[in-house]
């Protein structure tokens, strides 16, 4: 039987194509009507043809299990999440807004730190930072800019307002997946890109690569880039030598560079010693120079920060940037705009309690059960609690984790995260969780956002998690231009 | 073109004719089998000989040189690094690597093929299912190496890759020609003669020369005419002597060329001047090893010169034995 749409639920949530069941949002309309127009077994068919591309292009990730590491092939659900454009537009000038604020902190922080000075920012919170390098202060990388790279999480929640999640800052990762998606729609579902109202997402490798280009200490000539990469056994590797392929840079992992007596960065080429001008690095920043942060790093390169403070070589993103990527300082965005822009900011954060302050932490702590309790500086959804999921053991065992260091925790309230249609392993389409990550670039004279971003959604039934490394898929996503229709 | 992706591409081209050159040489053993009376049975262990490894053999099955365990040994077998699977899991770990500096058909190839071996390689070992997987082997081997000379750019990696494969057949060749002709030159009475034609004609097979044979040399197949052929034709893609002339052509292409060709040289000027007749009555085995050893040397000087990291540095880790 063909989808009916009529026993689609949203169940409370909101939900990314239908205002109440029966009645897709205007971006979502054609999609909707087109896949309703669908028997069931095409829709099947159709699914085991995008099963079939994602096998066949190999778009893997690669997880670690069982003591090996294994490589899965990119779980996909084919019917993509839409946005109106003019929803988009803002959502756009919100994020640019934020990180040009991000960048301007950064900074700051490693140069005159007037926000601390001020009294907006809590001297405290800086001298704990376990992502705070204190042998980046006093740099000045190419037109300030520490955080080229950065990969927001957008969430809705139940009354429809997108909230700013997190700022990754430090290496994000998904936006090859963002591209893959949408040519594997393009194979699976032809028929819907004939209008022309979707836009394009091809455009990132380019904008990307102009960007590093363009923080070149040794700007007039052609510069030498290179993607540095911890090898094939990261987790995001398959984006590595994508990108790498896809901007036509050299991909290097770290026993390919050396840096010289004269600090600057060479690879080995069967050519003899290449410079190198820009290194986008996926490699954290403590596995960057085994001179300066983990000696028994085999990662990185003897001397890279060297290299990096004489100003011969720009790293993207620079070392310390992740300063700004923690769930404790993501609470005082809002005021970094307002201190630095003097403007408002346009994306709200999602409301966060900070369990350094007194009177936050007792709040907490008496809501454990109602509560998202974040530690500050971990990635990928890993050590949280989920207070209503919580069994009572696990919110005891947070209640002594926050007592013991309180810095380093943050809660939220559990938003109802917004869902879309989704098909499950049985072919039917049920209503399933997830957020949105859009990829901001900045120049020291633009920032691009990608249009769209990578949407990542829980498989699992009233499962907020959307991690690819616990259990995690993805859709292609469709910013929809109502007025080219 | 960075040293560690140059030999990435090297030890492709190495995997790749590796890979092809089993899988034939498994088929056309299957067929030979068939062929021969029931008083000289072969048997499986001297492919196991020709990729020198019976020593590992032993360790996974001891003496038990059936069909089917040196069929499975020879085909699926990962722990085996010379197994069919085994190159191609290699060729694909290494086109990982090089994704950016290959055509990305020629992933999709060998992801596939990949793909292939795990599912339905068990399923593709008993005989009536063999040559279905073994053709399906060489055939994405075939393709491969048309995507990669047709789509990538020939370029100081594509030389890199071409001599590895010439290395390779090069090296494939005399293996199967050493194994191949010890049994030959021990069967010498006369009843078995007539079978000693087909086992020549078999040792052109498993290096798809027999057609090409006919052609060139129009005489019926004999000992030191096949060696001959095989060993100095200089048209014929699979000879050693055709090989050793595309290796000596794509050195002097390489950049800040430090002359690797001495070995080759060598190597050439020892077949040039060989007496096949004379080596097939005595010492065909050791002269083969030292052409082999020729052909190890050459390895050795493109490794120093290219792949080895700059001295200045410490490196952590050798690659230089893969086989």
């Amino acid at each position: 039987m063909a989808i009916d749409w009529g026993d689609y639920r949203c169940n409370g949530f909101h939900d990314e194509l239908f205002v109440v069941p029966g009645e897709p949002r205007a971006a979502a309309r054609h999609l909707v009507d087109y896949l309703g127009s669908l028997s069931a077994a095409e829709l099947a068919e159709r699914r085991l043809a995008a099963e079939l591309a994602i096998k066949v292009m190999g778009i893997t990730f690669t997880v670690y299990s069982e003591g090996r590491n294994v490589d899965r092939s990119w779980p996909f659900d084919i019917i993509p999440r839409t946005l109106a454009k003019t929803e988009w537009l803002k959502t756009e000038a919100g994020l640019q807004q934020r990180v040009r604020a991000l960048n301007h902190f950064i900074q700051d922080i490693y140069g005159k730190q007037r926000i601390i000075k001020d009294g907006i920012f809590p001297a405290e919170l800086l001298s704990e930072s376990a992502n705070f390098r204190k042998q980046c202060v006093g740099m000045k990388p190419r037109g300030g800019i520490w955080a080229h790279i950065c990969g927001s999480d957008l969430v809705r929640d139940v009354d429809g307002t997108l909230y700013v999640l997190e700022d990754n800052l430090r290496v994000p990762s998904g936006v090859s997946y963002m591209v893959e998606n949408r040519q594997v729609t393009k194979r699976v579902f032809p028929e819907l890109f004939e209008a022309g109202a979707i836009m394009p997402v091809d455009d990132y490798p380019a904008q990307l690569y102009d960007m590093l280009a363009s923080m070149s200490p040794r700007l007039g000539d052609t510069p030498t880039i290179a993607l540095l990469t911890p090898g094939i056994y990261n987790s995001a590797y398959f984006e590595h030598s994508w990108l790498a392929q896809q901007m036509g840079i050299e991909l290097v992992e770290g026993p390919d560079l050396f840096v010289d007596s004269d600090d600057c960065v060479y690879m080995r080429t069967v050519y003899g010693p290449k410079r190198v001008d820009v290194i986008y690095r996926r490699v954290d920043d403590l596995f960057l120079d085994p001179e300066v942060f983990h000696p028994e790093s085999m990662l990185g390169v003897p001397g890279l920060m060297r290299a990096w403070l004489a100003g011969k070589v720009a790293l993207v993103n620079a070392p310390g940037a992740g300063v700004a990527d923690d769930k404790v300082v993501y609470a005082f965005v809002p005021k970094m705009i307002r201190y630095y822009l003097d403007e408002d900011a346009i994306l709200p954060n999602v409301p966060s309690y900070l369990c350094m302050n007194a009177d936050d932490r007792s709040y907490v702590l008496d809501h454990l059960d109602e509560l998202v309790v974040k530690p500050a500086n971990e990635s990928g959804g890993y050590g949280m609690l989920i207070g209503p999921r919580a069994t009572k053991r696990e919110r005891e065992k947070f209640r002594k984790l926050i007592m013991a260091d309180p810095r380093n925790y943050m809660a939220q309230p559990t938003l109802s995260l917004s869902t879309a249609p989704t098909m499950t392993d049985g072919g039917g389409i049920e209503p399933r969780h997830l957020d949105l990550r859009p990829f901001i670039l900045s120049r020291s004279d633009s920032v691009y956002v990608t249009t769209g971003g990578l949407t990542r959604v829980a498989m699992t039934k009233g499962s907020l998690v959307v991690n690819s490394s616990q259990g995690g898929g993805a859709k292609d996503t469709w910013i929809v231009d109502l007025e080219a229709a | 073109m960075l040293s560690r992706v140059a030999e990435n591409l090297y030890w492709l081209g190495r995997y790749i004719v590796r890979a092809e050159n089993t899988a034939r040489l498994i088929s056309v053993h299957s067929h030979l089998l068939l062929d021969l009376p029931r008083g000289m049975k072969l048997g499986w262990s001297p492919l196991v000989d020709i990729l020198g490894a019976n020593q590992l053999f032993a360790e996974r099955y001891g003496d038990e040189w059936s069909e089917a365990n040196v069929v499975r040994f020879l085909i699926t077998d990962a722990e085996h690094g010379s197994s069919v699977a085994a190159s191609i899991s290699a060729a694909r770990e290494i086109l990982r690597t090089v994704r950016d500096s290959t055509p990305r058909d020629a992933w999709e190839q060998i992801n596939g093929l990949h793909l292939f071996l795990q599912e339905k390689g068990e399923r593709h070992l008993p005989r009536a299912q063999r040559q279905t997987g073994l053709d399906r082997v060489t055939d994405a081997m075939l393709l491969m190496r048309g995507v990669l000379g047709a789509n990538m750019s020939h370029d100081v990696g594509y030389q890199f890759m071409r001599i590895g494969m010439s290395l390779e057949q090069a090296d494939m060749t005399t293996r199967i020609i050493d194994v191949r002709t010890v049994d030959l030159i021990q069967s010498k009475t006369d009843e078995l003669r007539p079978f000693q034609h087909i086992q020549w004609m078999s040792v052109l097979r498993s290096l798809m020369a027999y057609q090409a044979y006919r052609r060139h040399e129009k005489i019926r197949v004999s000992g030191p005419a096949v060696l001959r052929f095989l060993l100095q034709d200089r048209g014929f893609p699979r000879s050693v002597t055709f090989n050793l002339n595309a290796l000596a052509n794509a050195l002097p292409r390489l950049p800040a060329y430090r002359g690797s060709e001495r070995s080759i040289d060598r190597v050439r000027a020892l077949i040039q001047d060989a007496s096949f007749d004379r080596l097939l009555e005595r010492g065909l085995h050791e002269w083969l090893d030292e052409v082999q050893i020729g052909l190890g040397k050459t390895h050795e000087a493109l490794s120093c010169s290219y792949f080895q990291p700059a001295p200045s540095t410490v490196s952590t880790q050798s690659q230089s034995q893969r086989r």
